[in-house]
C-alpha cells in the first residue's frame, strides 16, 4: 500500500515543487497545467521532449515563437514548482516510507538467517539420523550377499578338495564317511550348477566316487586274505550307502576266486624261477622236488587264510544279518531287502563249497604236477599230513569229505607206496645180494617190536602165544580223532587268530603222529626203557659159554642183516598204513612182497647145489608158494618191467667146502631167518587184520596159510644140500652094492658100509658143532638137519637095497640088521628119539614078507617109492613068474595114471 | 626211478662203534644229523648218484657197524669194495688206535686195490679233541691214505670226502690202475654206459649127479 501511494506520485507531472505553486500560483498554475499537453506526460524513454518541440515550433514569426516559448517556459516553472511541491509534500511520507522499508529489510535479514540455520541445522539432522541407517542397511545387505557368495566359494574349496578328504577318510578306514562326503558334495555340486566351474567339478566327483569305490574294492579285496569285522561292517555300510551291498557280494566272490588263483601263484612263485607267462600248472611243474613240501605248506597255508576269510565272512553274516533283518512287511522296499539279503546268504553258503573246489582243484594241480611218488618217505608222509590237514580243514570249512582229494590222496599214495616199494625192492635185492648170511647177534628174546620202527605198534601187538587178544582198537580210535579233529581245526578258523593249522609243519621237531593228529604212544613203563633195550639188544658173545651144547639153546634168534632191514621196512610200511589207512591192504601187501623175495632168494641161493631130485623134498604147498612167488620175478632175466628182477646169486658164498659142510651154517642161517621173519609176520598178523576192512582178511589169512605157515618146509630142501653131500652117495651105493644080499643064513655083524656111513654122519656131527658155535642152534633145528640127514639115508638105503637084483630071506634080514644098526648109531649121534623116515626104509625091506595081495596093494598105494624100487622089490619078493609081470605091469600103469 | 649213471662203485664206511659213520652216511644222503642215534645193527645202506669230472657216478655204500659183535656179520660187505671211508672219532683215542685193524681188515677183505679215505669225524667238537691232525696226517701218510678231518654235524667235509675218495677211483679207472671189468672191483658200469657188465652168469643147477631119487 505504501508502494500505491508512491506509483501515484510518480504519475503526477514531473518538476514543479508543490508548496512554491500553492504559494504563488496556485490557480493559475492550474490552469497553466491543464494547458500542458499530454504527450509530455509520457515517459522520456519512449518520447523526447526537445524533438517535439522543434517539430511543433510555428514557422512564420519570431512573437510566435516567443509566446510558444514563453508559454512552455511558464509551463515548465509550473511543473517544476508542482514538482517540487509534490516531492515536498510527499518526503514525511517518503522517509516514514523509507524507514518502513529499512524495517522491513532488516526483518528480511533475520528471517533469512533463521531460515538458513534451520536449514543448516535440518541437514545436520537428516545427515545424523537418515544416512547412517541407510548405510548400515546396504552394508548389511552387501554382507549378506558376500556370505552367501563366501559360502558358495567354500563350498567350491571344499568341493574341491573332496578329493584329499575322502583320501584321508579311506586312509581312517571311514569308508562310509567317504561315500557320504562324496554324495553329499555331488548333490551340493548338482545345486550349484549355476557356476560355471561347477560342470567340472562334477565330472571330477563323479571321478573321485568311482576311484573310491575302485579303492573300495580293493579293499574288498584284501578282505578274501584276512577277514576284518571291523572293515568289513563299514565296507558293507558304504556299500549299502551306495545302494550296491549285492553287487558288492557278488564282485566279493570273483574277489575270492581270484585271491585263490593269486594266492597259489604267489605261494609257488617263489620256488619257481622264471614265472613270466607261466601256467599254474607249468609253475607247479618247475618246482624242485626238495622244495615242494615246503611249496605245498605255502599253497595250503595261503589257501587256508582264504577259506578262513570266507568262513568268518559267512560266519559274519549268520551272525550278524539277522541282527538287521527286517520284520515281514508290505513295503516293497523292504521286501526287496529281504529278497536281496536271501540271495546273499544262498550265495555264501554255495560260496563254501565253491571256493572249497576251487582250493582242491589247485592243490591237485599242484600235487599231480609234483611227482609225488620221487619223494623220500618223511617229505612223503609230511605231504600227506598237509593234504590230511586240508581234508580236515575242509570238512569243518564247508562239511565236505573232500572226495576228491581223498581219491587223490588214495591214488597218490598207492603210486607212491609202489615207487617206494620199487625202491625197497631193489635196496632189499642189494642186501640179499651181499648178505653174508652171518647170523646177527641179537638178544635170544629179539622179536620185531624191539626194533624202532615198530615202537609205536607196540601196542597193538602182542608177542605172547595168545595173540587173540591183540587191541584192535584203531577202528574205534579214529573216528574219535575226527571228531576231535574238527574242534582242533575250528579253533584255526577264529578271528582273533593268527595261527593256521598248517603251522605245526614248519616245525622241525614234529613227528608223523604230531602230522597226522594220532594219539600219542603212551609212554609206559616198557617203552620207557626201550632205547635202552635196544642197546642191550644184542647178547654178548660171552654171555653163551661155548661149552654149551648146542640142544640146549632154547631159544635162539637166527636173524641176518637183512631179516632186520626187511622187519625195518615192514615197520615204515605200517607207518604208512597208519597214515594212509585206505590203502592199508595194497600196502600190507607189498609187505607180503618183500617177505615173498627173501623167501624166494633163500631158497634161490641155497638149493643151487640140491643134487638129488626133489619129489618128495617140497611139499606141495612149498612147490605152490614158491611156484606163485617166481610167477613174479623175472626169473629169467628177461629185464620184464612188471616183474622184480631176480637177485644175482652172490660170489662170494662159498657152498663147496666140505669141513664147512656145504656151507651149512649160512644155509641154517639163511633158512632159519626166513622162518623168524615168518613168525614175525604171524605176529604182526592180528594187527593187519585189524586195519584191513573185514572183507580183505581173507588175503591175509591165505598169506597167513599159504606163505608164512610153510616156511618151514623149506628146511629140508635147503638142509638136504648139505645132507646129502655128508655121505657120499656113490661110494656108499658101490660098497653096498658089493654086499651079498642072496645068503642063506641070517648075518650077525652088519655090513662094512653101516660104519662107512656111520663115519661120515660122525664127521657131519663134529662139523655141525663146530656150525653151532658161530650159529646158535636150537633143538628144533638140530632135529630138521638131522631128520634131513635121516631123510637122506633112508632114501640111500633103499636105493641101494633097491639096486639088489637078488636077494634072499637072509638078505632081507641082513638089510634090516644094516640099517638098525645105522639108526641106532644115528639116534645116538643125532639125539633124535625115534630117529625119523625109519618107516621108508623099513616098510621098503618088509614088503618083500608080503604076500602076493599085500604086495599088490603095497606097490599101488606106496607112491613115495619109486618105479624102479617097486620094481627090485618085486623081482626079489615074488617068485612066480606070472604074479611078477602082473604086478610089474601094475606098477608101470602107475606112471600113466599119476 | 628213472637214474642213469655211468659207473658204480661200491663204498665202505668203517671204524669203531660211535665214530659217526652212520651220521656221516646219513648226512651225505641228504638226511637231517640226529643227536643221539642208535647203533647200527649190522649193515645199512645208501647210495646217491654225484658227478665226478662230469660222470654221473652212483654210489653205493654200506654203512657197517662198528660194535664188535657185528664184525662177522659186517665183514661180508667188505668184499668187492671199490673204496671206503675209514672213520675215527678226533675226540677218542681208542678209536684212532683201532684204525690199523680196521685198515687190515679192509685191505684183506675187500678189493686189494681198495682206496681208502681217512676221516676225522666230529671236527665240530674241537674242545674235545684227543687226536691231533698232524698224527692223523702222519697215519695216513704211512698208510697210504687220504685223510680228511669232517663234522657230520655241520656238514662240513663230509661231500668232500667221498668225492675226494669217487674222483682218486676214477683217475685209477682211466689210467688203467683199476679195472672196472674184473670181478670184484668194486665197480660197475651203470645204465649210462654203452659197456654193460654181463649179468654175471648164474651157475647152472648141477644136474643130480646122484643116482638117488629121493
Amino acid at each position: 500500500m505504501l508502494s500505491e501511494a508512491t506509483m501515484e506520485n510518480r504519475h503526477g507531472p514531473p518538476g514543479v515543487n508543490s508548496r512554491s505553486l500553492s504559494a504563488a500560483h496556485s490557480a493559475a498554475d492550474l490552469e497553466v497545467l491543464r494547458e500542458i499537453e499530454n504527450v509530455y506526460f509520457q515517459p522520456s524513454s519512449e518520447f523526447d521532449a526537445g524533438r517535439y518541440v522543434l517539430e511543433h515550433a510555428p514557422t512564420t514569426s519570431c512573437d510566435e515563437i516567443e509566446q510558444v516559448f514563453t508559454k512552455l517556459k511558464r509551463q515548465q516553472q509550473v511543473v517544476s514548482g508542482k514538482a517540487l511541491h509534490l516531492i515536498s509534500q510527499q518526503r514525511d511520507n517518503c522517509d516514514k516510507e523509507f524507514k518502513e522499508i529499512q524495517n522491513i529489510r532488516e526483518q528480511l535479514t533475520t528471517t533469512l538467517q533463521t531460515c538458513q540455520k534451520a536449514r543448516e541445522q535440518l541437514r545436520a539432522a537428516s545427515n545424523h539420523l537418515t544416512i547412517s541407517t541407510f548405510v548400515i542397511l546396504a552394508n548389511f545387505r552387501k554382507r549378506q550377499i558376500i556370505r552367501s557368495v563366501l559360502k558358495s566359494l567354500e563350498l567350491l574349496r571344499s568341493l574341491r578338495s573332496v578329493e584329499t578328504d575322502v583320501a584321508e577318510l579311506l586312509l581312517k578306514k571311514e569308508y562310509y564317511g567317504a561315500i557320504e562326503l562324496i554324495l553329499k558334495s555331488k548333490k551340493a555340486a548338482s545345486s550349484h550348477k549355476e557356476y560355471t566351474c561347477i560342470a567340472d567339478l562334477a565330472t571330477r566327483l563323479q571321478d573321485t566316487l568311482d576311484m573310491t569305490e575302485e579303492k573300495l574294492d580293493a579293499i574288498l579285496a584284501s578282505i578274501c586274505y584276512r577277514f576284518d569285522e571291523i572293515i568289513f561292517r563299514k565296507l558293507r555300510k558304504a556299500y549299502a550307502l551306495l545302494g550296491k551291498t549285492q553287487a558288492a557280494m557278488e564282485q566279493l566272490h570273483m574277489h575270492y576266486s581270484s585271491a585263490v588263483n593269486e594266492s597259489s601263484i604267489e605261494a609257488v612263485k617263489n620256488y619257481v624261477g622264471d614265472t613270466i607267462d607261466m601256467k599254474f600248472q607249468d609253475m607247479c611243474m618247475s618246482v624242485q622236488p626238495t622244495k615242494a613240501p615246503i611249496c605245498l605248506l605255502n599253497l595250503c597255508e595261503n589257501l587256508f587264510l582264504i577259506m578262513k576269510s570266507y568262513y568268518l565272512l559267512v560266519d559274519w553274516h549268520a551272525k550278524y544279518d539277522g541282527e538287521e533283518s527286517i520284520p515281514i512287511s508290505n513295503n516293497v522296499f523292504e521286501i526287496e531287502k529281504n529278497v536281496s539279503r536271501e540271495y546273499i546268504r544262498q550265495k555264501l553258503n554255495a560260496g563254501l563249497v565253491r571256493i572249497w573246489h576251487d582250493v582242491q582243484a589247485k592243490v591237485s594241480t599242484f600235487l599231480k604236477s609234483s611227482g609225488l611218488e620221487e619223494y623220500p618217505f618223511e617229505k612223503f608222509i609230511q605231504m600227506l599230513g598237509i593234504l590230511r590237514k586240508l581234508t580236515q580243514v575242509a570238512e569243518v570249512f564247508c562239511g565236505d569229505k573232500s572226495d576228491l582229494l581223498q581219491d587223490f590222496i588214495k591214488t597218490q599214495s598207492v603210486l607212491y607206496i609202489k615207487n617206494y616199494h620199487k625202491g625197497r625192492m631193489e635196496e632189499l635185492k642189494l642186501f640179499l645180494e651181499n648178505e653174508g648170511w652171518e647170523q646177527c647177534p641179537v638178544k635170544s628174546t629179539f622179536n620185531l617190536l624191539n626194533l624202532q620202527e615198530f615202537k609205536q605198534f607196540k601196542k597193538y601187538l602182542s608177542v605172547r602165544s595168545d595173540t587173540s587178544l591183540v587191541k584192535t582198537q584203531s577202528d574205534g580210535a579214529s573216528s574219535v580223532h575226527s571228531q576231535d579233529d574238527s574242534v582242533y581245526i575250528s579253533k584255526y578258523f577264529k578271528q582273533n587268530t593268527s595261527h593256521t593249522p598248517f603251522e605245526i609243519f614248519r616245525c622241525e621237531n614234529i613227528t608223523n603222529d604230531d602230522i597226522f593228529g594220532l594219539e600219542p604212544e603212551l609212554v609206559s613203563d616198557d617203552s620207557d626203557d626201550e632205547p635202552e633195550e635196544l642197546k642191550r639188544d644184542f647178547v654178548d658173545e660171552n654171555d653163551r659159554l661155548p661149552n654149551e651144547s648146542p640142544s640146549k639153546v632154547k631159544d635162539s634168534v637166527i636173524v641176518t642183516n637183512t631179516t632186520l632191514s626187511v622187519l625195518r621196512h615192514c615197520g615204515q610200511y605200517l607207518q604208512i598204513c597208519r597214515y594212509l589207512p585206505q590203502i592199508s591192504l595194497e600196502v600190507v601187501m607189498l609187505m607180503n612182497q618183500l617177505f615173498d623175495y627173501y623167501f624166494f632168494t633163500a631158497h634161490l641161493f641155497f638149493t643151487v647145489d640140491l643134487n638129488v631130485a626133489s619129489t618128495t623134498l617140497y611139499t606141495p604147498k612149498l612147490n605152490s608158494v614158491l611156484k606163485r612167488i617166481r610167477n613174479n620175478i623175472d626169473v629169467a632175466n628177461a629185464g620184464d618191467v612188471d616183474k622184480i628182477p631176480c637177485p644175482d646169486p652172490p660170489q662170494h658164498l662159498n657152498l663147496g667146502i666140505e669141513e664147512s659142510l656145504h656151507g651149512l651154517s649160512e644155509r641154517i642161517v639163511a633158512v632159519e631167518s626166513v622162518i623168524f621173519l615168518a613168525k614175525q609176520y604171524e605176529i604182526l598178523q592180528p594187527y593187519l587184520e585189524s586195519i584191513v576192512s573185514s572183507h580183505q582178511r581173507m588175503i591175509l589169512e591165505y598169506f597167513k596159510d599159504n606163505t608164512l605157515a610153510v616156511v618151514q618146509d623149506l628146511r629140508i630142501p635147503v638142509y638136504m644140500c648139505s645132507a646129502s653131500k655128508a655121505v657120499d652117495a656113490r661110494t656108499a651105493l658101490i660098497a653096498m652094492s658089493q654086499v651079498k644080499w642072496d645068503v642063506k643064513n641070517v648075518a650077525v655083524e652088519h655090513s662094512a658100509y653101516v660104519d662107512m656111513i656111520i663115519r661120515k654122519i660122525q664127521v657131519f656131527a663134529l662139523r655141525l658143532e663146530n656150525i653151532a658155535t658161530k650159529v646158535t642152534l636150537n633143538s628144533e633145528i638140530l632135529n630138521s638137519i638131522w631128520s634131513t640127514l635121516s631123510k637122506f639115508i633112508v632114501h640111500l638105503l633103499v636105493e641101494g637095497f633097491s639096486n639088489a637084483t637078488k636077494c634072499s630071506n637072509g638078505g632081507r634080514g641082513l638089510m634090516q640088521l644094516d640099517y638098525r644098526q645105522l639108526f641106532l648109531k644115528l639116534e645116538k649121534i643125532s639125539g633124535l628119539k625115534p630117529v625119523p623116515f625109519q618107516d621108508y626104509v623099513d616098510k621098503y625091506v618088509k614088503a618083500y614078507y608080503l604076500p602076493r595081495k599085500g604086495l599088490e596093494e603095497f606097490v599101488l598105494e606106496r607112491v613115495e617109492y619109486s618105479n624102479k624100487h617097486l620094481m627090485a622089490l618085486v623081482t626079489c619078493a615074488c617068485e612066480n613068474k606070472k604074479d611078477r609081470q602082473a604086478l610089474s605091469a601094475i606098477i608101470e600103469s602107475r606112471d600113466s595114471a599119476v | 626211478m628213472s637214474e642213469s649213471y655211468e659207473y658204480l662203485f661200491k663204498f665202505l664206511v668203517i671204524g669203531s662203534a660211535g665214530t659217526g659213520k652212520s651220521s656221516l652216511l646219513n648226512n651225505f644222503i641228504g638226511n637231517k644229523f640226529k643227536e643221539d642215534r642208535c647203533h647200527t645193527i649190522g649193515v645199512e645202506f645208501g647210495s646217491k648218484i654225484v658227478n665226478i669230472g662230469g660222470k654221473s657216478t652212483k654210489l653205493q655204500i654200506w654203512d657197517t657197524a662198528g660194535q664188535e659183535r657185528f664184525r662177522s656179520v659186517t665183514r661180508s660187505y667188505y668184499r668187492g669194495a671199490a673204496g671206503a671211508l675209514l672213520v675215527y672219532d678226533i675226540t677218542s683215542r681208542d678209536s684212532f688206535n683201532a684204525l690199523a685193524n680196521w685198515l687190515r681188515d679192509a685191505r684183506t677183505l675187500a678189493s686189494p686195490n681198495i682206496v681208502i679215505l681217512l676221516v676225522g669225524n666230529k671236527k665240530d667238537m674241537e674242545e674235545a679233541r684227543e687226536v691231533t691232525f698232524t698224527e692223523a696226517s702222519q697215519f695216513a701218510q704211512e698208510n697210504e691214505l687220504m685223510f680228511l678231518e669232517t663234522s657230520a654235524k655241520t656238514g662240513e667235509n663230509v661231500e668232500e670226502a667221498f668225492l675226494k675218495c669217487s674222483k682218486t677211483i676214477l683217475a685209477k679207472i682211466e689210467t688203467g690202475e683199476l679195472d672196472p671189468e674184473r670181478i670184484g672191483s668194486g665197480i660197475q658200469y651203470g645204465t649210462g654206459t654203452s659197456k654193460r657188465l654181463a649179468a654175471p652168469k648164474k651157475p647152472a643147477r648141477t644136474p643130480s649127479d646122484c643116482a638117488c631119487h629121493v
